[in-house]
């Protein structure tokens, strides 16, 4: 519920946005610990409040669990696991952000939603190369949003081994 | 536009697959009782529907091929050919002939015209030489082939009947034709019966037509062209001298005709009479409804002056129902499930007892207080009820007799007897046993398999079983029935079974099994389902069995049903496949590990146990083994497997499941047994993928998942890792 009215909050100055912008796209931004993440707002089918997630047996522990979205099978990645963060209590903000990969339906968990942002292409970099310690590979580019950092994240990639 | 055409095309394929099974179950039976003039009727009508609708849509070749068919199936069914073996099978190779060309107009892909060709001539062999009374053995040369050169002109006046179009019938078709055979060099429409434009119906024919043709064929060979529309029509077939004009205003009374219904000629005047008395203010509409209401039925009129009899005219009366009944069932809901629909009263009834319990529920809801909870937990008791009944109401609907699955075996033996040498006979039962469509789809081609296997390997050629003190005509049989929520189907045969010693020296010369090993009957059969398992030299050393059976076995497996075998030496073989009779819902046994909750199909539980503490062995110090009424079965801890935290680590604290998967027995150790509950199968692999040990899941009562556990998956598993704990 929380997380709805959230969203219900960054639409309006988002669309107004969208209306001034005409080149580049519009991103949903998110939080992971205090780390700004981004994703393409075309590939987002909905945001959800957290569920009760079902672990699958010998899974790798990025992907939490599976779902029930209205009668089908969802699996959930947890980004903090994936960027090898510690894990953290479910708060009223945790919220499943529900993507479409390859067609095919999955959620990630991230620690609450922010803002849609339209980033123009030149505002974005490519991702810098911190060395072998950073894995940077799942990152499309960085993009500067007023003053802070949005890293901007490639589900394909982030997702490919699912 | 071309949408909704190709609707309608997929509406035609979908009929003519079903006329082409009705005519090739119809002539199959015709082989036994050759003078069926019902089932000739049957296999006649399936044909000319074909033909009608094809013609239609434009598919000449189907059209011209099963109106050769036709042809020859009239002349059978008026008797002036009987029905004989090289008939009925030129018959079938001409069905399984306008399969391939429905097929390919449904591809688009170009035909064999080779093997239409050859087949259009034998059957028009076939027509002219029976046709004739002259018991010639070469085919008598047809007439249109006989007097090249020698065109003759013939003077056509046709009035097709009124309902011509509701029978489904083209006079387009028959102008084709002329044009095929001849040359229709003069040609006038008869419009003048066409009414106003508010009055017309257009399912009316109102035309008619005076042509005139020049032609090589003979006059018999141009009435054929009309044989289909000739019923109700007013056709006259006049032979003109050679450059003869064409008579400006075609008398038909006063032709030499060949009318075909006398009595109907005064409908196809120009205009009914009544209408002109009515038009010159003669009589008024009144008077003339009243005199057509008088009017007596032609049949009537026909008995009074004994023209028929009451028999001959019944008869007639009936082939005009039976055909009234044939475009009815050509109009007939075009989706691929029909549905009685007594099926769908029934469910709308239970909808309506829904809706009454939701309101009364929610009549309650609004002014609830604790006195009333039993009320309540009625109330909920009967909205149970009313859902399980639905739920098997809407599961019937997808539920179809198994014998659409069955009735493509009679064509099969037929032609495996043919091919192999052998009598058989084939037996079948159980035909109305309904099953989930996809079940039904799914089951097909592993049936077939058994069936050829057991014409080809399992029975034994006449002389052999004649030599074995057995009747010479071997019988093989399909039985289907329900067992305990389960549909069962057995492919008998009464041939030389299963040679155990042989199969168990080729699987050890093979290396599936080591030397040495006794193995119980069961194992040794369920052997010849193993991959690899050579099917090279089988035929002549084994007893011939095993070719393509472990793809029967898994495509049996992939639907969560068994296969088992059951022989006797030199009396037979049983196949029985246990199949559910849905894929989308299963029973299953709801267990629970820690916190986490499975469910194991019911179909593969034997018994669940609460071992006793001394019960459970270990050998090689670490696996454990079971002792179940002296049987000793390997023990799988699920908590191991999954890698969750289990409540209990003790066996005798736990349960045992004792499973089964391709005949191997193992118990599975879980912490408590929840229920037992119908669970609807959701695909993992939609949105994720296939996950080693999981069959798929499914949503539990509370909304969360729970997944469905494999239990060949599972043993796979356990194997791994316990593999992996040893090295």
């Amino acid at each position: 519920m929380a997380a709805v009215t959230a969203l219900d909050n960054v639409t309006n100055p988002s669309q107004q946005q969208a209306g001034l912008a005409t080149d580049g796209s519009q991103f949903l931004t998110f939080k992971v610990g205090d780390e700004l993440y981004g994703v393409d707002i075309l590939r987002v089918q909905e945001i959800k409040g957290y569920t009760a997630v079902t672990r699958i047996p010998n899974t790798p522990p990025s992907i939490k669990g599976v779902i029930n979205l209205r009668g089908t099978i969802v699996p959930i990645v947890e980004l903090r696991t994936v960027f090898g963060m510690p894990a953290m209590e479910v708060t009223p903000f945790t919220v499943i952000i529900v993507v479409v990969v390859r067609e095919k339906v999955m959620g990630l968990v991230v620690d609450a939603v922010s803002d849609v942002l339209t980033i123009g292409r030149q505002d974005i970099q490519a991702p810098p190369a911190l060395g072998a310690r950073v894995n940077v590979s799942c990152l499309s580019g960085i993009a500067k949003a007023g003053d802070k950092l949005v890293a901007l994240l490639d589900i394909d990639r982030l997702l490919a081994d699912g | 536009m071309s949408n909704e055409f190709d609707q309608f095309k997929d509406a035609f394929f979908e009929e003519a697959a079903e006329h082409l099974a009705i005519m090739e179950e119809g002539l199959l039976q015709l082989e036994q009782s050759p003078g069926d003039l019902d089932l000739l009727n049957k296999i006649f009508r399936s044909a000319h529907s074909i033909k009608g609708a094809s013609g239609m849509f434009g598919f000449d070749l189907v059209a011209q091929f099963t109106h050769k068919m036709e042809t020859l199936l009239d002349l059978l069914r008026s008797g002036k050919k009987v029905v004989t073996q090289p008939i009925s099978d030129l018959l079938l190779k001409s069905t399984d002939c306008l399969k391939l060309l429905i097929d390919a107009a449904k591809s688009n892909e170009p035909t064999e015209a080779s093997t239409v060709q050859q087949l259009t001539e034998a059957l028009a062999a076939a027509c002219s030489a029976e046709s004739r009374p002259a018991p010639s053995v070469s085919p008598f040369p047809t007439s249109s082939k006989a007097m090249p050169g020698s065109r003759r002109t013939f003077d056509i006046h046709w009035t097709p009947p009124q309902n011509i179009f509701q029978r489904g019938l083209d006079p387009l078709q028959v102008f084709n034709e002329l044009n095929r055979i001849g040359t229709v060099s003069v040609l006038k429409v008869d419009t003048s019966r066409l009414p106003d434009l508010q009055s017309i119906d257009p399912e009316i024919c109102y035309l008619s037509w005076d042509l005139r043709l020049e032609t090589p064929a003979s006059e018999r060979d141009v009435r054929a062209t009309f044989e289909f529309v000739e019923e109700d029509s007013t056709l006259t077939i006049t032979e003109v001298p050679v450059s003869a004009p064409m008579p400006e205003e075609p008398p038909h009374d006063s032709r030499p005709t060949s009318t075909l219904t006398p009595l109907e000629c005064e409908e196809t005047a120009p205009k009914p009479l009544g209408s002109i008395l009515v038009e010159s203010g003669v009589i008024s509409k009144e008077t003339l409804d009243r005199a057509l209401a008088m009017q007596k039925r032609v049949g009537e009129i026909l008995i009074e002056q004994k023209a028929v009899t009451p028999q001959q005219l019944e008869e007639a009366l009936q082939k005009q129902r039976q055909m009234e009944a044939a475009i009815h069932a050509k109009k007939a809901d075009p989706t691929s499930i029909r549905v009685d629909t007594a099926k769908i009263d029934k469910l709308i009834n239970l909808v309506g007892e829904l809706v009454i319990t939701q309101s009364m529920l929610s009549d309650l809801g609004t002014r609830f207080d604790m006195k009333q909870l039993h009320v309540l937990q009625e109330r909920i008791a009967q909205l149970e009820r009313n859902t399980r009944e639905i739920q098997e109401r809407v599961m019937s609907i997808r539920m179809v007799p198994i014998g659409t699955a069955f009735s493509r075996f009679p064509r099969l033996v037929r032609d495996l007897a043919a091919k192999l040498g052998k009598k058989i006979q084939l037996v079948l039962s159980g035909e109305e046993t309904e099953l989930d469509k996809t079940v039904i789809e799914a089951i097909g081609d592993p049936l077939t398999h058994l069936v050829r296997n057991a014409a080809d390997h399992g029975l034994e050629m006449p002389e052999e079983r004649l030599d074995n003190n057995k009747p010479e005509t071997g019988v093989i049989k399909l039985n289907a029935f329900h067992e305990s929520g389960n549909i069962c189907i057995t492919v008998e045969d009464d041939g030389r079974g299963l040679n155990r010693d042989k199969i168990l020296a080729k699987a050890v010369r093979q290396g599936l099994v080591p030397e040495g090993v006794s193995l119980s009957d069961d194992q040794i059969y369920s052997l010849i389902m193993k991959p690899g398992f050579s099917t090279a030299d089988q035929v002549s050393d084994l007893s011939g069995r095993g070719v393509g059976m472990d793809v029967v076995k898994r495509n049996i497996e992939a639907l969560g049903g068994t296969v088992s075998i059951k022989t006797a030496f030199g009396k037979g073989t049983t196949f029985t496949l246990k199949l559910p009779l849905t894929l989308a819902i299963i029973e299953g046994m709801t267990i629970r590990v820690g916190r986490e909750t499975y469910i194991i199909p019911m179909l593969s539980i034997l018994e669940s146990i609460q071992p006793k503490v001394e019960a459970v062995k270990t050998i090689v110090g670490k696996g454990e083994l079971i002792d179940v009424r002296g049987l000793y079965l390997p023990v799988i801890r699920l908590y191991e497997v999954f890698n969750v935290e289990p409540e209990h680590r003790d066996p005798a604290k736990a349960i045992l499941l004792v499973v089964e998967t391709e005949g191997e027995r193992v118990a599975v150790m879980v912490d408590e047994i929840i229920g037992q509950q119908q669970v609807v199968i959701k695909s993992m692999e939609q949105n994720f993928r296939k996950v080693e040990g999981i069959a798929g899941a499914t949503i539990l009562g509370d909304g969360t998942v729970g997944f469905i556990l494999d239990v060949r998956g599972l043993l796979a598993l356990a194997r791994q890792g316990a593999a992996l704990a040893a090295s």
